[in-house]
């Protein structure tokens, strides 16, 4: 099994307001900071995948993202594409770079997520289709949605939704990258200002410019590289194509189908997680994929975050660098990165004790796309 | 009115909802082989493939399964607050569109609602109100 995939090396650029640069200069500054860290030349790298994020556009007239990229960091790679699956394109990614690997249709994938979305206004303010004629707009009209049908069904309250929020921003206090790094309390969170209600500023994540970037190896490769790699144990993805007027649409996530399989494929469960990392576009997508995924049953999952238990030092860290909510938005890779950096013991200040499973998901384009990935030590 | 909303562009699918809404109609799209009624249209029926598909007229009464409140403003031709519900007809469609004729603070899952046509620029829309009898509470 030594064609089993790993991930040698994660980089990515600062994230916020990165005013007057590219998308394409952070991602290739990702880029170069990923191969470096894996201890590997650019030579070497014969994948690339991409994730453009939602102000680049996957097509740039009739260029697609990854060709435009790849032409800028001179690459003649043996495998390549771009993802189109929204908030779960970036983890989507790493696991079409892993069966790629393992099929040995190339030995080290590149796979890069970047945007300049804090930089091009109006990137999430989009009409979605005919409904925009009734004032549907934005990813945070959908999941308002879900988080009214949450607290109406299960009598959710708001300072459940608040917990996710706090628990972001207390990891994020640890994290000296992230965008938001001030503490706030339930308090902090009631009176923030609403944007489509249930749904209040600080349930929404951050929009950011930045890139970041992983390299998905081989274990063979990696321990010539002398680097610790986090193993990829297990990955699925799960969809549901069909329009939000469908009748299963905003009560379950696609990541009831694929959690439970992706930790199969690792020989694990969902207690075997020691760190969690969720994709985090929303509060309420916390809440439903911890249900989802199985570790709390549906409808407790307000109960579930309450008393710190996924915040600094709780029995189920979540997102301990802060996420799309506090660390920035990141596409998933981050998540990816946070994820490789705590298994290989590197997250400093914020290091989950004996952390030796971490399950990563990316969820998105309306609620329609679900990924996951299973990595160990 | 600050310039027109975004609005639907009929195609040829979507037409036919559009012209019933002209005609103060609303009408679902139902599957003749297994009875699935649903919206929008399309060219399948998305549960059994069948293409035989009719409209339908339908009651126009149905309730709030769920709605969202913006507080903020995305297009200055449809100014805050207002509350975008999505409906669950009758015959078991469901649609996006929008709350009127209450508060934004009275709308609540389950309310029992009915439709409403208004013109807007070229076309009609479907709006919903909520039913005779479950106006404002005090």
């Amino acid at each position: 099994m030594s064609r089993r995939a790993v991930i040698a090396g994660v980089g990515h650029t600062a994230f916020g307001k990165l005013a007057g640069r590219t998308a394409w200069e952070l991602e290739a500054e990702a880029a170069a900071g990923a191969v470096a860290d894996a201890g590997l030349e650019p030579a070497d790298v014969d994948g690339l995948l991409t994730d453009p994020g939602p102000a680049q556009g996957i097509l740039d007239g009739i260029t697609p993202h990854f060709l435009r990229l790849g032409a800028q960091l001179g690459l003649a790679p043996d495998f390549a594409g771009s993802e189109l699956l929204g908030g779960a394109g970036s983890v989507a990614i790493v696991e079409r770079a892993a069966l790629a690997v393992e099929a040995g249709l190339c030995s080290v994938c590149l796979c890069v997520y970047g945007d300049s979305a804090l930089s091009s206004p109006g990137s999430y303010g989009y009409g979605r289709g005919d409904e925009a004629a009734f004032g549907f707009f934005g990813a945070v009209g959908l999941h308002a949605l879900a988080a009214r049908r949450h607290l109406h069904r299960y009598g959710t309250r708001p300072e459940q939704l608040g917990a996710v929020a706090v628990a972001a921003r207390a990891h994020a206090a640890r994290t000296p990258h992230a965008q938001l790094r001030q503490p706030i309390t339930i308090d902090d969170y009631l009176d923030s200002e609403p944007v489509v209600e249930p749904l209040r500023r600080l349930d929404c994540c951050l929009v950011s410019d930045g890139a970041a970037a992983v390299v998905v190896t081989t274990a063979e490769r990696a321990r010539d590289l002398g680097r610790p790699a986090a193993r990829i144990l297990g990955h699925a993805q799960a969809h549901r194509l069909a329009t939000y007027t469908s009748p299963e649409h905003f009560e379950t996530l696609p990541a009831a189908r694929c959690g439970p399989r992706a930790l199969a494929r690792a020989g694990l469960g969902v207690a075997d997680v020691d760190v969690a990392l969720l994709y985090d576009c929303f509060t309420i997508v916390v809440l439903l994929q911890l249900e989802d995924y199985g570790f709390c049953k549906k409808g407790e999952s307000g109960a579930f975050v309450e008393g710190g238990r996924i915040g600094p030092g709780g029995s189920l860290p979540l997102n301990p660098s802060g996420g799309l909510l506090a660390e920035g938005y990141g596409g998933g890779m981050l998540h990816v990165i946070e994820a490789v950096r705590q298994l290989r013991g590197e997250a400093e200040g914020r290091q989950v004790p004996d952390a030796e499973v971490a399950l990563v998901s990316g969820h998105g384009l309306g609620m329609n796309t679900h990924a996951t990935l299973v990595l160990g030590r | 009115m600050a310039g027109a909303p975004p609005l639907p562009r009929p195609d040829p699918l979507t037409r036919p909802f559009w012209e019933a809404c002209r005609r103060r109609e609303l009408v679902v799209s139902r599957c003749e082989a297994c009875g699935h009624a649903f919206l929008p249209p399309g060219p399948c029926c998305p549960r059994c493939w069948s293409r035989r598909l009719a409209w339908r007229r339908a009651s126009g009464r149905g309730r709030v399964w769920s709605f969202a409140v913006y507080r903020r403003t995305y297009d200055p031709a449809l100014p805050a607050p207002y509350v975008v519900a999505l409906v669950e007809l009758e015959e078991g469609a469901r649609l996006v569109s929008n709350l009127v004729g209450c508060a934004p603070e009275a709308a609540r899952v389950d309310l029992p609602v009915r439709v409403r046509f208004d013109e807007v620029g070229e076309l009609v829309l479907p709006r919903f109100e909520p039913a005779p009898g479950e106006g404002e509470r005090p």
